[in-house]
This record gives structure tokens, C-alpha cells and sequence, in this order.
């Protein structure tokens, strides 16, 4: 449990790194998988079978298909990179390292004694990076690679905390993750159809 | 009983269906409109049966008389919004806006977002009421982005990104919630159940249901659109097509609010009353502040009517912070008062848009020549809105701001007098000079507007009349024990 930490952590601050978009979607399969193994290590400890059954859809949804559509998206638009996301990559990593060392202070103070330290850490500065990435980068992919790894994030405080959810609410929270980056990426492609590009930061003509 | 619950949530999934299969308008137009109307006296089913049997609780269902408050809304804007998209969306249809093809997703994804919202309000779980919730937002993103021109996709992608933050926040305070609840009791004894919840909130954890409330109450109210987490709301609202407006700020926004109250319920036996109330009174009177400025400098229709929404959000929390039964009274009754009044201006700017073919306000000039009707109803809707009486929101707030003085904030009730003053400056004065002013010269004299459409702007506009004169005694009943519910009694 505490290796699957460590490179759950270890793929989201590499994140942070990642300007190509095709390089951050492998990441986030990679982290996905990671969280899949956490979930099966839970569920040998616990050996509940709804755990298993979390670690399968985590495979199959966010490991397998989400990663695959937005492998997808990013062949079609051949030159679309993190160029000048707003806060510099290096910035953005050094912001990362901060989010780690305040998440575990944020446990200590207010969740004391609650599941593995380590792994609830993890769990709180994955989700601050992963709202890091959405506000500091300008590429709609990006944005969609921060919310799944805010989202991953959750889910990681729930296993740690309280080992996953009740089988009806995971299946649940696992539809609307994957309805979300469905309707993002459908969003992602008509912004690209319609002749602009998927930087976002064009996005800003509603005003008042 | 059970059965009504679960056709409540067939009929508008099979509607949706049928919607799919359909070629001509007409068929189009048959199926959804009987499927509202079969929806909607589902609904008022339900809420009889409330009023008559009490709660009721089936498997992961549960609907008590705060839900029956919001599902009354919902049969009513299920109604006239249909009957509205009828007329409306037929004459983008004809003017070549959309395609028959348009029209079909249109109502699919209408029907599912019936169904989203009829979820929020009858599960009986914390955890499934976030999965409903975020379905909500999920199901109107495409109708949000339904022209899919530049401005559409923007506020689409704003909507999403906003509201899926804002609920995956929801989502770690929900999972901090249910770790207080499995601390307490161990894992699967009827997870995030809220009647047991409720039953045995004051063994959970203070600290850290204090840390789960305030991520609960920042992730759905994002979804409200308490300011600062305001920022999707005019953009969605003014983008999507006008039926859908009026969906979103009658209904959607309630249901959040609906959330959050739940979750209060649980929370408040063991977090201190001071605390809750700082929390709310302040994103309620924030929410109010924040929408002055942009409604005194305003230029577009929807953008004005979304920026009002904002602040009657405010309102509604602003009761519920207070804290006293008249105050949350006051509140459920403003919710619905909003809903249908502000439904029905929604139509009408959906009316006037389409005929002046501009939301800029400075353009929409003599309405009351244009469109008699529609500008005669227009005028008593922005009345109501403002809160004037003799209409419900005049009730509703008198009540809010008596309970705000009753329980000795004297600053804060009179502080948010003065901010409705502002809000009623800026509203009229836009509006009156879009309803009076010189009609441009190149309109025809007269236009005419669809009979469903029509209808459904009376039936609102009657609605927001009558709860202004009179609340029946039904209502009233349920109002009154709907705010014992959140009072935690």
C-alpha cells in the first residue's frame, strides 16, 4: 500500500510536468491503474467484495476507456500543447511539493488517527493538484486530466478513510465520472470542429 | 405509494425515449406533452399522498413534506416548460435555427433532466442525492451547449468545469460524512441514510462533520450559485435556449439548495448553531450584495434575470441561515415563489428574444405595443420578481426579513432591505424601458405568440398572483412542517 502511495503520488506531480497532451493522458491511465491496485490491496485486507468490484470499473473506465477517447481526441488536434499554461510548469511543480507538505498538516490538524496517514495525505494533495491543474492550465484536455485526478483523489480519500462506499453509490459516482469526461471531451471536439482551437483561454467572451 | 415513486422516474425516461423515435413535430410534440402532464399528476400524486399519509420511505426512496414542497415546483415547471418548449422551439424550428434532428436531442435531453431532478428529490440517501445532483448538471450541459456556436461551447465548458468542481467537492465532504457515520457504527449499516443519519447524528464526530459540512455547502452551493462560486450561472443561463433558462433557475438551482438542506438536518444536531448561521447568513447576504452591480450595469436580457437568480438564492439561504421556523418557512415558500415567477420571465424573455432577435436590452424597446400580452404579463412578472406586492415574493421575503428582525438582527434585516431596494431600482428601470420606450420602426405592429407558449406564462404569472393573496391551507401545512424537518424536528 504505502509503494502504490508513493507513485500515486509520484504520477500526479509528474503531471504537473507533462506539456504534451498524449504524455499526460498516459499518465493518467498509469495513475488510474495505480489506484486500481490500491483498491485491490483494500479489498484483500478488508475482503469485502465490492472493493474488487471498484478496482475492476477503475480499470475498465478510467485506465481503459476514458484514456482511449481522449487518446482519441488528442490525435485529431495535431498541434495543441501545454505551451504557456498560467503558471510555468516549474512553478506548478514547486506549487505541487507545497500542496503535499499542506495536505499533511491538513490531516493532522483535522482528521488525527483517521486510516493510514500516508494514504490520506496522498489522497487530499492529489485532489489540490488536480484543481492546481485545472486553474493553471489552458488546454481543455489539460482541465479534463486535472478533474479526473481531483476526482481520483476522492476516491482515495473515501478508500483510506472509510474503505470505499456501499456497492449502489460507487456505481453511482463511477457513471457520473465517466458521463463527465464524456460530456467534456464531446465539448473538447466541437470546440475544435468549430474551427478554434481547445485552448481555453479563448473562452472568454461572456462577460457582466 | 412505491409504484407512483418509481413511474415518477419512468415516465420521463421512457418519454425521453419515444422523443428519439419520433420524425414529425407533431408526434414530437404529442408524446412529450403528454408525458409532462403524466409526469406532473405522478408528482402531485406523490405530494398528496404526503399531504394526507405523511413520510413515506421505499427501499432507497424517501419523500417527506420538504420533499413534497420542491416536487410541487417541479410539477408545475414540468408542465409549462413543456408547453412552452412547444411553441418556442417549434418557431426555432421554422425560422431555421435548428433541425428537426436538434429537436429530437432537445427533448430527449429534456425528459432526462426531468427525470435527474425528480431523483434529487426522492432518494433517500446523501451519497445517491450527489450522484443525482451531478446528473443534473450533466444532463443539461448539451442544453446548455445546444447551439454549439462559440459563445454556447464557452458557457457550456464553464458550466461543466465549475459545477463538477464544485460537486466533487460535495463528493469529499459526503465521504467524510460517511466516514463519521462508519466510525460510529462500522460499514454498510445503511450507509449515508439520512433518517438514520439523523438518528444518530449527535454520536458523530464534531470536527469532522464541521469539515464535511463546509465542503458540502461550498460544492452544492456552486451548484446554487452563491457567489463567489456564482460565475457558470449567468453565463449557462443566458446561452441556453430559454425553456432550458427557466429549468435551470426554477428547478435546478432549488434542488441544490434542497441538498444542502438535507444535509443540514443531519449536521446541525452536532455543529454549533453560531457557526451554521455565520456560514449561511453570509453566503446569503454575499449573494445578494454581489448581484447589484452587475444588475445596475446590465445589457443583456437573460444575463439580468440570471444575476436576479443569484441574488433570490441568496434570499432562500439567507432564511435557512436564520434559523427560525418562521424564517425557513419563509424560505421554502420563497423557493417555490422564485421558481414559478422567475420561470415565467425566462418564457418571456424567450418570447421577446426571439421576436427582436437581440438580448440586448437597449434594443428591446415597446413591448407593450408589440406583444400586448406578452407585455402586459411581462410587467406584472418584474413587479412580482422585485418583490411588489400583492405577489408571493413579497410574502415570502416579508416573511424572511420579519424573522430576520424578530430574532434581533436588526443590522441584517434592514441591511438586506436596503440591497433589495437597490435590486428593485436596477430591475425596474430596465425594464419598464423595455416594456414602454418607442417600438423600433421597422417591427410589425403586432406579433403573434404560440398558444402554449401563452399558457404557459399565465399559468405561472396566475400561480405567483394567488400565493401572494392566499396560501391554502394544504400549503401551508406542509410549509409549516417542511420547516420543522429542517429544524430537525
Amino acid at each position: 500500500m504505502n509503494i502504490l502511495t508513493i507513485l500515486l503520488l509520484f504520477t500526479t506531480l509528474l503531471l504537473t510536468r507533462a506539456s504534451e497532451l498524449k504524455t499526460a493522458v498516459r499518465i493518467i491511465r498509469v495513475q488510474s491503474l495505480m489506484l486500481a491496485m490500491a483498491c485491490t490491496a483494500v479489498g484483500m485486507e478488508t475482503g469485502e467484495v465490492q472493493i474488487y468490484v471498484a478496482a475492476v470499473l477503475t480499470i475498465i473506465i478510467k485506465a481503459g476507456f476514458l484514456p482511449y477517447v481522449l487518446l482519441n481526441i488528442v490525435n485529431t488536434l495535431k498541434h495543441e500543447r501545454e505551451d504557456h499554461p498560467i503558471l510555468n510548469i516549474s512553478y506548478s511543480s514547486l506549487v505541487a511539493c507545497i500542496a503535499i507538505v499542506l495536505s499533511y498538516g491538513l490531516i493532522d490538524q483535522a482528521l488525527p488517527g483517521a486510516g493510514s496517514r500516508d494514504a490520506l495525505a496522498t489522497a487530499v494533495a492529489m485532489t489540490l493538484i488536480g484543481l492546481l491543474l485545472i486553474i493553471t492550465r489552458r488546454q481543455a484536455v489539460m482541465q479534463i486530466m486535472g478533474m479526473i485526478t481531483m476526482e481520483n483523489g476522492i476516491y482515495l480519500v473515501g478508500l483510506s478513510v472509510a474503505k470505499g462506499f456501499p456497492l449502489i453509490i460507487e456505481l453511482g459516482v463511477f457513471f457520473d465520472v465517466l458521463v463527465a469526461v464524456m460530456v467534456l471531451s464531446i465539448l473538447t471536439s466541437r470546440l475544435k470542429l468549430s474551427g478554434i482551437s481547445t485552448d481555453t483561454s479563448i473562452l472568454k467572451k461572456l462577460k457582466g | 405509494m412505491g409504484e407512483l415513486l418509481f413511474l415518477a422516474l419512468f415516465v420521463p425516461i421512457l418519454t425521453g425515449l419515444l422523443s428519439m423515435f419520433q420524425s414529425k413535430t407533431t408526434g414530437l410534440a404529442i408524446v412529450n406533452l403528454s408525458g409532462s402532464i403524466l409526469t406532473s399528476s405522478c408528482l402531485v400524486a406523490i405530494v398528496y399522498k404526503i399531504t394526507v399519509g405523511g413520510a413515506f420511505s421505499y427501499k432507497m426512496l424517501y419523500v417527506d413534506h420538504l420533499s413534497a414542497v420542491l416536487l410541487c415546483v417541479l410539477a408545475v415547471l414540468t408542465v409549462t416548460s413543456m408547453l412552452f418548449s412547444l411553441s418556442y422551439m417549434g418557431k426555432e424550428l421554422v425560422n431555421g435555427h435548428i433541425t428537426i434532428i436538434m429537436l429530437r436531442r432537445y427533448y430527449g435531453l429534456l425528459n432526462v433532466l426531468i427525470f435527474t431532478m425528480t431523483s434529487v428529490l426522492i432518494v433517500g440517501n446523501l451519497g445517491l442525492m450527489w450522484v443525482a445532483v451531478e446528473a443534473t448538471t450533466l444532463a443539461s450541459a448539451f442544453l446548455v451547449a445546444f447551439y454549439f456556436n462559440h459563445s454556447a461551447l464557452e458557457a457550456a465548458w464553464k458550466y461543466v468545469m465549475v459545477c463538477t468542481v464544485g460537486i466533487c467537492l460535495a463528493l469529499l465532504g459526503t465521504t467524510l460524512l460517511y466516514y463519521a457515520q462508519v466510525s460510529v457504527v462500522g460499514s454498510d449499516f445503511q450507509a449515508l441514510d439520512w433518517l438514520a443519519l439523523t438518528k444518530m447524528s449527535s454520536q458523530l464526530d464534531p470536527a469532522i462533520v464541521k469539515l464535511a459540512f463546509m465542503f458540502i455547502l461550498i460544492g452544492y452551493g456552486t451548484k446554487v450559485g452563491l457567489a463567489p462560486m456564482h460565475t457558470w450561472l449567468p453565463d449557462a443561463h443566458s446561452q441556453a435556449p430559454s425553456s432550458i433558462s427557466a429549468l435551470l433557475s426554477g428547478m435546478v438551482l432549488s434542488c441544490a439548495a434542497y441538498a444542502i438542506m438535507r444535509n443540514l438536518i443531519v449536521v446541525q444536531a452536532v455543529i454549533n448553531h453560531e457557526f451554521l448561521e455565520y456560514l449561511l447568513i453570509g453566503f446569503g447576504v454575499f449573494s445578494i450584495a454581489i448581484a447589484i452591480p452587475f444588475i445596475l450595469v446590465q445589457h443583456d436580457l437573460k444575463r439580468l434575470l440570471a444575476y436576479s437568480s443569484v441574488e433570490h438564492m441568496g434570499i432562500v439561504i439567507l432564511g435557512i441561515g436564520i434559523g427560525t421556523p418562521l424564517a425557513i418557512y419563509g424560505a421554502l415558500l420563497h423557493m417555490i415563489n422564485h421558481a414559478i415567477a422567475k420561470s415565467a420571465l425566462f418564457y418571456m424573455a424567450g418570447v421577446i428574444t426571439q421576436e427582436y432577435q437581440t438580448k440586448n436590452i437597449a434594443r428591446i424597446r415597446g413591448l407593450v405595443t408589440t406583444m400586448p400580452l406578452v407585455g402586459t404579463l411581462f410587467i406584472i412578472a418584474i413587479l412580482a420578481i422585485t418583490g411588489t406586492p400583492p405577489f408571493g415574493i413579497f410574502i415570502s421575503e416579508f416573511i424572511i426579513i420579519t424573522a430576520a428582525f424578530a430574532s434581533g438582527r436588526i443590522l441584517l434585516g434592514a441591511g438586506v432591505l436596503l440591497l433589495l431596494a437597490g435590486i428593485f431600482a436596477g430591475m425596474v428601470y430596465y425594464c419598464l424601458g423595455m416594456a414602454f420606450g418607442t417600438k423600433p420602426k421597422y417591427r410589425a405592429s403586432t406579433v403573434s405568440i404560440g398558444r402554449p407558449a401563452l399558457m404557459a406564462m399565465v399559468i405561472s404569472v396566475g400561480l405567483v398572483i394567488v400565493t401572494g393573496l392566499y396560501v391554502p391551507t394544504w400549503l401551508n401545512d406542509m410549509l409549516t412542517m417542511a420547516a420543522s424537518i429542517v429544524m430537525g424536528g
